[in-house]
Parts: C-alpha cells; sequence; structure tokens
C-alpha cells in the first residue's frame, strides 16, 4: 500500500506517478489556478493552512477514503503559500482493482476536503498587483525628488 | 477569562486581523457561547459563523464543549481547499 499526504510551500511539481501492484486503475486529479475569480482576473490564489492540524486532518481523510473504497494507494499533495495562475495547487492519485471505486473515491474525497480540512485559499486579484505597483512607484518618484531637493 | 481566536483566509480578511481577543466574566464557557459573543462584536463575521466550527487545541470541537483558560481556539469557516 503507498500512501503519501504532503503540504508544499509554492505550487506543484510535475506528478511522480503512482503505481500499485494489482490496480486496473490509477486516476489522477489535479486542481489548477484558473484566471478568474467571481468575474475578476486573478493573479493568484494564496493558501492558508493551520498547522499541524490541516495535514493532520488530510492523513485522517486520506486513510478513510483508502478504507471506505478498499484502495490499493493513495497520494494526496496540497499547496500552502502562492501559486499563480495556471499553477497546480492540489494533486490526489488513487489506484484501485477497477475503475469505479476509484472514480468514487476521488469524488468523496475532494467534495470531503473542501468540508472538513482546514485549508483556505484567498484570492490575489490582477487589478490589486497593479495598484500596489503604482503606487511603490509613486512612492519612490517622490522619495527621489526629496533627495534632490534636500 | 480571556480567550484569543485565530482567524484563517476570508474570515481574517473580513475581521482585518488574524486574531480576535474576546474577555468574558465567567471563568468558563463553551463555544456555543463563544459563537454567540463573536456573532454580538463582529458584524462582518457573523454571517459566517452559523456554518463555521471551532478547533480547540487543533481538534475539532462542538458548541457544547467548554474552553479553558491556555487552550488555543481557531475559527475554523469558508474552507475552500482543493
Amino acid at each position: 500500500m503507498h500512501e503519501k499526504v504532503a503540504i508544499t510551500h509554492g505550487p506543484l511539481m510535475p506528478a511522480v506517478p503512482l503505481r500499485s501492484n494489482g490496480a486496473g486503475a490509477v486516476i489522477c486529479f489535479e486542481g489548477i489556478v484558473r484566471g478568474m475569480e467571481a468575474g475578476r482576473p486573478l493573479e493568484a490564489l494564496d493558501y492558508e493552512v493551520y498547522e499541524p492540524m490541516t495535514l493532520r486532518e488530510l492523513i485522517a481523510l486520506s486513510q478513510d477514503i483508502v478504507r471506505r473504497h478498499k484502495l490499493l494507494g493513495i497520494v494526496v499533495e496540497h499547496s500552502e503559500g502562492r501559486v499563480r495562475v495556471g499553477e497546480i495547487s492540489f494533486r490526489l492519485q488513487v489506484a484501485a482493482k477497477h475503475r469505479a471505486e476509484g472514480l468514487a473515491a476521488v469524488n468523496e474525497f475532494i467534495d470531503r476536503l473542501k468540508q472538513e480540512v482546514p485549508l483556505w485559499k484567498v484570492p490575489v486579484f490582477a487589478e490589486d498587483m497593479r495598484v500596489k505597483a503604482t503606487s511603490c512607484q509613486t512612492y519612490a518618484r517622490h522619495s527621489a525628488t526629496a533627495q534632490e531637493e534636500s | 477569562m480571556t480567550i484569543t481566536v485565530k482567524l484563517f483566509g476570508p474570515q481574517a480578511q473580513m475581521a482585518g486581523q488574524r486574531e480576535l481577543v474576546l474577555d468574558f466574566p465567567a471563568s468558563q464557557i463553551n463555544c456555543g457561547e463563544l459563537r454567540a459573543a463573536m456573532a454580538r462584536c463582529h458584524s462582518r463575521l457573523a454571517p459566517t459563523l452559523a456554518s463555521s466550527r471551532f478547533a480547540i487545541n487543533q481538534s475539532f470541537a462542538t458548541d457544547a464543549d467548554a474552553i479553558h483558560p491556555g487552550d488555543e481556539v481557531a475559527l475554523i469557516g469558508l474552507i475552500s481547499g482543493g
């Protein structure tokens, strides 16, 4: 039985495929940061965790899903910190004897993840980043002018 | 009794801070009483509290669970992993 649960700082790296003896189905789900949130262009998502509770609850959920669906293997990876648009923030891989229990396990895991595990995402909107950049540039110009006058 | 409640994600943004400090005349309260007090004191958080859970010392708690001095209390609401 291959089981791995990990929280990673920043976006996830490409997957290392899960392989398991006796598995007729290996399913990989990846959550990717989309470009829009509530109708507004997104720059990134900031993921927050409450450690060590977040990891402990992720492990408990994984173990329950393995038991309920008789899985042969599971790998769970979730980001904390900033993940930009197009990057991967979550990955779930399950190995099962048959497709049905594999797909059911993936669906149940994700549904329960969104209800049970202390994980939060806070949007970083593109226009907020532009306002911040403009404010920093204005401050830099004022500082330079003040230095010249003194 | 003074209780510090940790906030995360959107709820921390609503409150404008990462922790809320509440004072209670009683020496012991439960999570249900804490929930009611937070709803009275923080109007921006109030709509989110009914669907939120508390954690005491990093374990989920029910409204009937007591909070003791020194306990670490966190509001776990609007979670959005995955």
